[in-house]
């Protein structure tokens, strides 16, 4: 029981990081960025490549991989969304869909990552930790350290600064913030930097919890993901961390409690269906918050 | 009251802690020209959307035809004989202004998903009926052209020809001149008289006083979601609670 | 001619099938989907269950795949009345992977094995092959394009373009858009479970990983990069996607790297599809059938 609780709480935290970064970008641009999930993977090779051919630590090698990530976000804006901000709404998908494709198919490369998952073992230089009955391994905690770090940039940002503002008066109406002068093209890249960066910490610090990076790594976690961020209520950050729980625990819990009945990926398709059926905008349907 | 075509009677909407239309008493005769004319915001359009049933209504209840029609669909209002048109203009874009007045003449077919498969949508006699339809609302000329490109002047026609096209007993303008020219807003209203004069009962809502004024033989007046006049233009526009509303 | 040409003409027919089925729903009906392979699916299982467990023959098996594929698709349409657009898409991705568990966790249906030995089509004691099986799939396409032509012809065609444009102006002028909606995914996905029987035959065998995401993904992209909402623009899309890792063979190992930028750029500069009613290919195409009409 115990041991289910940490369970939850970790991938949670996972789904969390994931997930507040997707909703971020989605609530401002009102992309699917299916090609999210590639960032996450570029995120995870980045740290890897880093943390072995450097002389460093793990945490140098994370936050490196979230640079990495966060300038490739916002590579793909401007090689991609930028053009298509204002066409019919299957064609932004696409172009993510398409980018999507070329970065899994890069990284399946020999000089990449290959076709085989790579391991990642980095000591996080964390202790244990013990609360109560639940048991903390330093993987854990610097996956639940780093996403309440990043959670509180990202409610900071959103909350306190001109920069927040600005991003929701560009989720409000693009066109509107556009011409009262919000600094358009530079808030979008921050919030694409920022989103992007996220996946890169994500996809580092699943790499190094399950000791493997691998070329399709992002696949499984990009249906996640949305799943989360629809919970939540496109755009919704809060949302996004409460729904990303919500599923941990529905996930976790039916998997262990039910056997191997189900794949635990469906599971979550199954619930987002049915929360669909009663609540069409989610948990929190509203905007940025 | 129970022989007007239409008639609402205690017709109250709510959002939340706003109310939109509060108590709302209202007929509508056969054969005639309704105006319904009130400052922004006083819920004209949410009456539109209720009475069309694309807004469900908090309270009251709406006969339309002999039949108590408050909580039917708006696509079976429709068929009932309900037609309107859109504040903003909802002429369907991507289709030419001849297969916009074609698709309201299919609304006999709508009823169910085979009679749909039955009829086809162009050919011989609804050709016939879509030129003389087009004709009455001086698009004949436009008629292969594709909506989208067309002025939005041009385009409230399109949605009116194709609101009138389903052949309805009852249609529900929501401000027709809002943007026209003068001259344009004329027309319109030659062309509104000769609906009526084919038959069709119509309710007016219009913002522009004049154009209402000129085109409505008996108006209501809505102000914050209640009605407080009603009577020929001449009366009501010198209605104290009127000018009033409209100038204080 | 080569039996892998064939090979490869015979699965672009399939997938032309599919793209115009998904057509249906999303260029004409609006409703965006990227769950249509669950469809494809349930098509190929019906027959491989059909075939090699209860021995059914031809035509009932490709019958009984439209039939049950359109009738799970019309469920599928009634979720899809509670939610709009990106939502809607999540739920469909969300469906497409609930049937693949399906297909996955059924002892019935093979699970992960799948089911092997389905047998070729026959049709009065001569089995269909290679080139009969082309010939027999081009026949079933060319008829569902005709068909779909006719459908959209018809008062349901515009109820579909109606609901596509404008939800509330549609039932302004009486059409039910809910069921619209359902017909259309019952109709669409129907479509898709003749292209799974056809591939399944073609194949032989089915597996639940070809029925999922990224075949979904596919033929979503075929649709939209062909044109959709337009008859010919499915049918294009299918032609160059499905027969381009077949083009780009040569490349090998980077098919996937160029097929993934193709796709980026193509879809940034012709936004409404290469056959899409303003499209640069479109407009060439015009001018030149206009030159040849002109030319005695």
């Amino acid at each position: 029981m115990a041991e289910t609780i940490t369970n939850i709480v970790v991938t949670g935290c996972l789904y969390t990081l994931i997930a507040m970064g997707l909703t971020m970008v989605y609530g401002m641009l009102r992309v699917l960025h299916i090609v999210h999930a590639g960032v996450f993977a570029v995120g995870a090779a980045v740290g890897l490549v880093v943390f072995q051919t450097l002389p460093v630590g793990f945490w140098p090698a994370l936050f490196a991989a979230m640079l990495a990530s966060g300038a490739l976000g916002v590579a793909i804006y401007h090689i991609g969304y930028r053009w298509v901000l204002d066409a019919p709404r299957g064609t932004p998908l696409l172009v993510s869909i398409g980018l999507f494709i070329t970065l899994q198919s890069l990284l399946e490369k020999p000089f990449l990552l290959g076709a085989y998952a790579s391991a990642f073992d980095a000591p996080v230089g964390l202790p244990r930790v013990q609360l109560g009955a639940l048991a903390f391994t330093p993987a854990q905690i610097a996956i639940v350290l780093s996403t309440v770090a990043a959670s509180g940039v990202v409610w900071l940002v959103l909350n306190r600064t001109r920069l927040g503002l600005s991003w929701r008066a560009l989720s409000e109406d693009m066109n509107m913030a556009r011409s009262l002068g919000v600094a358009t093209q530079r808030a979008v890249a921050l919030n694409m930097f920022l989103g992007s960066a996220m996946a890169g910490m994500a996809g580092v610090l699943v790499a190094v919890y399950e000791n493997a990076v691998s070329a399709h790594m992002g696949e499984v976690v990009a249906y996640k993901a949305f799943v989360v961020v629809v919970l939540g209520g496109l755009g919704s950050v809060l949302g996004a961390a409460i729904a990303a729980f919500v599923l941990a625990a529905f996930e976790i819990g039916i998997s262990t409690y039910l056997g191997g009945l189900f794949p635990r990926d469906a599971i979550g398709f199954a619930v987002l269906i049915v929360i669909l059926l009663f609540m069409p905008t989610g948990l929190l349907g509203r905007r940025f918050d | 009251m129970s022989d007007a075509l239409l008639a609402l009677s205690g017709l109250s909407r709510r959002f939340g802690g706003l109310r939109a239309l509060e108590d709302v008493d209202l007929e509508a005769r056969e054969g005639e020209i309704l105006g319904l004319i009130g400052p922004n915001g006083a819920g004209k359009s949410t009456l539109f959307n209720c009475l069309s049933g694309h807004l469900a209504v908090s309270a009251g209840r709406i006969r339309f035809a002999g039949r108590d029609v408050t909580r039917l669909a708006a696509a079976r209002r429709a068929r009932l004989g309900m037609a309107r048109t859109f504040q903003l203009g909802k002429a369907f874009q991507s289709m030419t202004v001849r297969e916009n007045v074609a698709a309201g003449l299919g609304i006999a077919a709508y009823g169910s998903f085979w009679r749909s498969l039955a009829g086809r949508a162009s050919g011989g006699a609804r050709d016939r009926r879509s030129n003389a339809i087009l004709e009455r609302f001086d698009l004949r000329s436009q008629a292969g052209a594709r909506v989208r490109e067309l002025p939005m002047g041009v385009q409230r026609r399109v949605e009116a020809a194709r609101a009138f096209a389903t052949g309805p007993r009852l249609l529900l303008l929501d401000e027709p001149a809002a943007g026209l020219t003068h001259g344009e807003a004329e027309a319109f209203a030659g062309m509104v008289r000769g609906v009526r004069d084919a038959g069709v009962t119509i309710i007016v809502i219009e913002h522009n006083m004049t154009f209402a004024m000129r085109l409505a033989e008996r108006m209501y007046v809505l102000v914050d979601g209640r009605i407080i006049a009603e009577g020929p233009p001449e009366a009501v526009r010198a209605d104290p609670a009127v000018v009033d509303a409209y100038l204080g | 001619m080569d039996a892998y040409l064939i090979s490869v003409m015979t699965f672009i027919g399939i997938w032309i099938i599919m793209a115009m089925s998904l057509n249906l729903l999303v260029g004409y009906a609006g409703q965006v989907s990227i769950g249509h392979a669950a469809f494809f699916g349930i098509g190929g299982y019906t027959v491989a269950v059909a075939t090699v467990k209860m021995g059914l023959p031809f035509p009932i098996d490709l019958v009984l795949a439209a039939v049950v594929s359109g009738i799970l698709g019309g469920f599928l349409g009634l979720p899809a009345l509670r939610v709009r657009h990106d939502f809607l898409v999540l739920a469909t991705i969300g469906i497409n992977f609930i049937v693949v568990a399906v297909f996955q966790y059924t002892p019935a249906l093979g699970g992960a094995y799948g089911i092997v030995g389905i047998p070729p089509i026959a049709i009065a004691g001569v089995e269909l092959l290679g080139l009969g099986m082309l010939l027999l799939v081009a026949a079933i396409a060319v008829a569902l394009f005709v068909l779909k032509a006719l459908l959209l012809k018809t008062w349901f065609g515009v109820r579909l373009i109606a609901i596509r444009e404008d939800e509330d102006a549609a039932a302004a002028i009486g059409i039910n858009v809910a069921s619209t909606k359902i017909w259309a995914f019952v109709l669409a996905c129907g479509g898709a479970g003749i292209a799974g029987a056809l591939y399944a035959r073609q194949l032989g065998s089915v597996f639940p990983e070809n029925f999922g995401f990224v075949e979904s993904v596919t033929v979503l992209t075929m649709v939209v990069l062909g044109g959709a909402g337009t008859l010919i623009g499915p049918v294009i899309g299918a032609i160059i996607l499905g027969g381009l890792p077949e083009y780009l063979r040569f490349l090998h190992e980077w098919r996937y790297v160029i097929y993934g930028l193709l796709l980026t750029v193509l879809v940034i500069f012709e936004r409404d599809g290469l056959m899409g009613p303003e499209s640069r290919l479109r407009a060439l195409l015009t001018r030149l059938l206009r030159r040849a009409a002109a030319e005695p």
